[in-house]
Order: C-alpha cells, then sequence, then structure tokens
C-alpha cells in the first residue's frame, strides 16, 4: 500500500514524530518524540499502527489525500475534524481515499494533537528515528516542521505500530505530581514549602523544548543565581532559570544543562502537562519514585 | 593529564533518582578530575558489563544517567547492580583513543582571553596545548564536547554576554574547559579558534566520534 498526503495547512510546530529517538543521549541528542505519548498511542491504535505520525498544535492542520488511500486515525488534545466537510468525532478514524480532505480545527481543549495512519510515514530514518528535533534540527522532514506545500508519503502495511488504548482516555484533573529533583536539596525548605503552596501559570513562552511558567506569588524571585556542574536533563524536570523563571523541560530539552532543578514531573503526568493551554493555573504536589511508578503501572492494565 | 597507570582512588558516589525512570550515579558536586575519571569508569563498566533493564548509560562530568523502564526494573535493584561495579572500578584510559584536532587559534575572543589570563596570543597558546585533554563529556547538543581540565593558571569565566550563534567547528574557552561546538549553536563561552574536525555525522554510526575519556591533541595551524 502506499499513498501520498498533502500538507494544505499547518499551525507552527507542526512535525513529524514517533516514540522516539532513545539512546543517543551519549552523543548531546535527546530522544524527541510526541508531546503526548497517550495521545499519540491513542490515535496510532485508531489507525491501525503505521509507524510515525504527524503532531500539530492548537492551530490546528489541514491534510488532502493526493494519491492512494489510507485510514487515518486522531487524537490527543480537544479537537473539531471534519472529512470533505462533514463533521466527525474525535477522537476517532476514517479512510481517505484520494483527493479526501481532512481539516482539523481548535477545539475545546489542549494543545497537541496527532494524525497517524495504517501505513508508515515515509520519511528516511536518521538514528533510527524519524522523529523530529527543533532542538537539533535533524529528523522528520529535513529536520524541520511541516508547512503547506509538503507531500510525505505512507509506506507499506502498517503492522509497525499498533500499541496503545483506542478508547479515549479519561481526563485527569488536580495537581501536578512530581518527584523532588537533582537539586531539590539546594532550595531552602521554606523556598519548597512555597513551591508547593504556590499556584502557577502556563505562559504563552511554550514549545517542544520546555514550558515556562509565570510565577505570580514571586516564589523563585529572590532565589539565588547558583553555578552547578552540568548534568543529565530528562523529560518533566522543573529548572529555575537564573532570574527565576520556573520552566518545565519537555521532550526535545538540552541533553544536559546546569540550572538548578527542583523537581521533575512524573511519566504519568507529563501528556496532562503539556496539554494545558497558555493561562493554565498549575500546582504541583510531590509524590515518591514508587509511587509515580505505581501509576504507570496501573493505567497499563 | 590523560591516563595512569597508577590504581585510581574514585570518590564514592550518590545514587539519586531522576524522575521515575533514571536513576543518577554522582561522583561530586563539583568539575573535578576524580569525579570525571569516576564517571567515565563507571560507564565503561556499565557498558561491558549491562544491568538488566537498564535501557541507556550516559556519561555526564561527574555522574552516569542510567535510564530504565519502570514496567520492567525496579530502581532499588539496579542500584544494587551498580554498586557491585563500583567495587574495582577502574581506569577506563586503556580504552580510550587519541585524537588531533587541526585548530587556528584565530577566534575572536582569543586576545581579549590571553589579556585577562596575563599572556600574548602565542604564549596562550602554548599554555592551551601543553598538555592533551581529556574528553570529560558529551552534552548540551549534538557532538558538543567538553575537554580539560586545564592547569588553574588557564580558568577564565564565561563571557557575560551570550554570542547568538557561532559556527560548527569553533573551538570554545571557559571554566578551565576547552569545548568543541559540533553544531552551529549559541554560546557564553570565549570562542578561540576553529577547527575543520566533525565530530558529528547524523549518518554515521555511531553519530559521533569523540567520546568521554578520549584523549586529544590540539595541532596549531597557522
Amino acid at each position: 500500500m502506499s499513498a501520498v498526503l498533502s500538507i494544505v495547512r499547518a499551525g507552527p510546530l507542526t512535525s513529524i514524530q514517533d516514540d522516539g529517538r532513545f539512546g543517543m543521549l551519549r552523543h548531546g541528542i535527546s530522544a524527541s518524540g510526541p508531546m503526548d505519548r497517550g495521545g499519540f498511542a491513542q490515535a496510532g491504535a485508531l489507525a491501525g499502527g503505521g509507524h510515525g505520525g504527524i503532531e500539530f498544535t492548537m492551530a490546528g492542520l489541514e491534510i488532502r489525500l493526493a494519491s492512494g488511500r489510507c485510514r487515518v486515525g486522531f487524537a490527543g488534545g480537544g479537537f473539531s475534524v471534519r472529512h470533505n466537510g462533514a463533521a466527525l468525532d474525535w477522537p476517532g478514524s476514517v479512510a481517505l481515499a484520494e483527493g479526501d480532505v481532512l481539516a482539523i480545527t481548535p477545539g475545546p481543549w489542549g494543545n497537541y494533537g496527532y494524525l497517524r495512519f495504517d501505513a508508515d510515514v515515509g520519511v528516511a530514518p536518521v538514528m533510527g528515528s524519524v522523529a523530529t528535533s527543533s532542538r537539533a534540527r535533524l529528523g522528520g522532514l529535513d529536520g524541520r516542521v511541516l508547512r503547506a506545500g509538503d507531500s510525505i508519503e505512507l509506506v507499506g502495511s502498517g503492522t509497525s505500530g499498533g500499541a496503545g488504548d483506542a478508547e479515549p482516555r479519561p481526563a485527569a484533573e488536580g495537581p501536578i505530581r512530581v518527584i523532588w529533583g537533582l537539586h531539590a536539596d539546594l532550595f531552602a525548605p521554606t523556598l519548597r514549602q512555597r513551591f508547593l503552596a504556590a499556584s502557577f501559570n502556563v505562559s504563552s513562552r511554550l514549545d517542544r523544548m520546555g514550558v515556562r511558567l509565570d510565577d505570580a506569588a514571586g516564589v523563585f524571585a529572590d532565589a539565588a543565581s547558583l553555578s552547578l556542574v552540568s548534568d543529565a536533563i530528562v523529560p518533566g524536570d522543573i529548572q529555575i532559570l537564573g532570574e527565576g523563571t520556573p520552566i518545565v523541560l519537555m521532550r526535545d530539552h538540552q541533553p544536559t544543562g546546569g540550572y538548578p532543578r527542583i523537581a521533575t514531573v512524573i511519566s504519568a503526568d507529563l501528556d496532562r502537562f503539556a496539554q494545558l493551554r497558555p493561562g493554565s493555573p498549575v500546582a504541583f504536589v510531590p509524590v515518591t519514585v514508587e509511587h509515580a511508578q505505581a501509576l504507570l503501572r496501573s493505567r497499563r492494565t | 593529564m590523560a591516563g595512569s597507570s597508577a590504581p585510581e582512588t574514585f570518590p564514592t558516589p550518590t545514587i539519586l533518582p531522576l524522575g521515575d525512570s533514571g536513576l543518577l550515579v554522582r561522583f561530586g558536586t563539583d568539575l573535578s578530575d576524580a569525579a570525571n575519571r569516576a564517571a567515565i569508569a563507571l560507564a565503561a563498566v556499565l557498558d561491558r558489563q549491562p544491568v538488566p533493564g537498564v535501557l541507556e548509560i550516559v556519561p555526564n562530568l561527574v555522574s552516569v544517567l542510567l535510564r530504565y523502564d519502570p514496567l520492567v526494573s525496579a530502581p532499588a535493584e539496579i542500584a544494587g547492580e551498580v554498586r557491585l561495579r563500583l567495587f574495582g572500578l577502574g581506569d577506563a584510559a586503556s580504552t580510550a583513543r587519541r585524537w588531533t584536532i587541526p585548530t587556528r587559534f584565530d577566534g575572536p575572543d582569543i586576545d581579549e582571553v590571553g589579556t585577562v589570563l596575563g599572556m600574548n596570543r602565542a604564549a596562550f597558546v602554548a599554555a592551551h596545548n601543553v598538555h592533551p585533554l581529556r574528553v570529560l563529556a558529551t552534552g548540551f547538543a549534538p557532538g558538543f564536547v567538553y575537554c580539560g581540565l586545564h592547569a588553574g593558571a588557564l580558568v577564565l569565566p564565561r563571557r557575560t554576554t551570550v554570542r547568538p550563534s557561532v559556527p560548527a567547528g569553533s573551538i570554545l574557552f571557559a571554566a578551565g574547559q576547552t569545548a568543541i561546538a559540533a553544531t552551529e549553536m549559541p554560546t557564553g563561552w570565549h570562542v578561540i579558534g576553529h577547527t575543520s574536525f566533525a565530530n558529528f555525522d547524523p549518518a554515521g554510526t555511531p553519530p559521533t566520534r569523540l567520546a568521554a575519556g578520549d584523549v586529544v591533541a590540539f595541532e596549531v595551524l597557522s
């Protein structure tokens, strides 16, 4: 099976992703991969399991199937979708024939949505992955975001993926859970308490590398600027920049960094955090590593 | 500086969780020669004797990151396996490769660096190259290597302003280290030269040539 889709309209930061380019941290390259891994997996299960997919942002996306046929699954945040003008349920899937148009427009919640197919996204893997790294400018289509006029080939029978739950996921609410971070002990106990007591807001400065938080209460306004030896970063790390801005590092994070990190968002909550729109309030609550891992196990069963 | 046949005494590490899918074995909170050697040696041992369930081993300046799948492995078991490998941790210098980095020491900051350190350009270049350096770690960006450590007389803080872009191959200098940028990037380091040595090739296997523990000598091109 083979098909070609054309990008008719793309918002900024639309990119090709797969699960990620793992194993390259020692070469200075973070894994990338979907900002909402659960949404990406759900779109894959709905489509029938081709490798790779398209991540789009709040601005939406419009594609046209230039040739061939395919099934497309869509999931992620809450979006509106029309197939040749007819509204479909979101999340869901639909069969596309040559000339069909799928138009996705902003919906009630979320920053990221996913299109996946019953065939593989036909771009050349770089270091074993088609995930686009906005930081390293590699992977995907020439290492860049997608834009109107791009063509993407769909190849193969799409048997390489398919893991994931096609059922809608329950909308989790409440504080974002964290594990105390690498440098938590460098923050005074009173400052750690204020970090937990405060409500932050997702700022408008967010991308695949990191999400800056507005700190209206000025929790970190007077935090001492520390000079630290550069050390490993993992997705979800909350680092405090020199002038006191908290930033949650995301999938295209720097592989290492020297700003102090107070906590790390747990894996079970990082998708939900990624989907919080600018202005959303965010509070943090600490959990143990064991609790964070139990949450991942319970999600699997 | 690079390599020693004497038995090593390494600092005792702390094993810390880094989120719910990573463990960091940290040999110090400051960059020291001993902590860096220990991190490189542990990563080499873990490469040779893998710990079941560990997905990725990453040597950093003073630590080693072990990434694992929490659905498969418990961090306490991995930490136990790491502690077994910490006994008799050897010097990894025997596996280190040697590289020559052809370099033009003509960067925009080289004379200012010399002035601050009280040397003319020739004296600074000579002092910079008096010993080969060890690749301390790769990090920050693809193929970006930290090399060191320089003697105390060559320690200089970073610039107070960031250059928005320096080209791949830039030779950078700060904090007792020399770094080689393998991609275009912004930097607050002093730019002292450039090299044609390309450390990053996305199509290569592996994609970078220099590895932590390798020994680099800068060959002066004029």
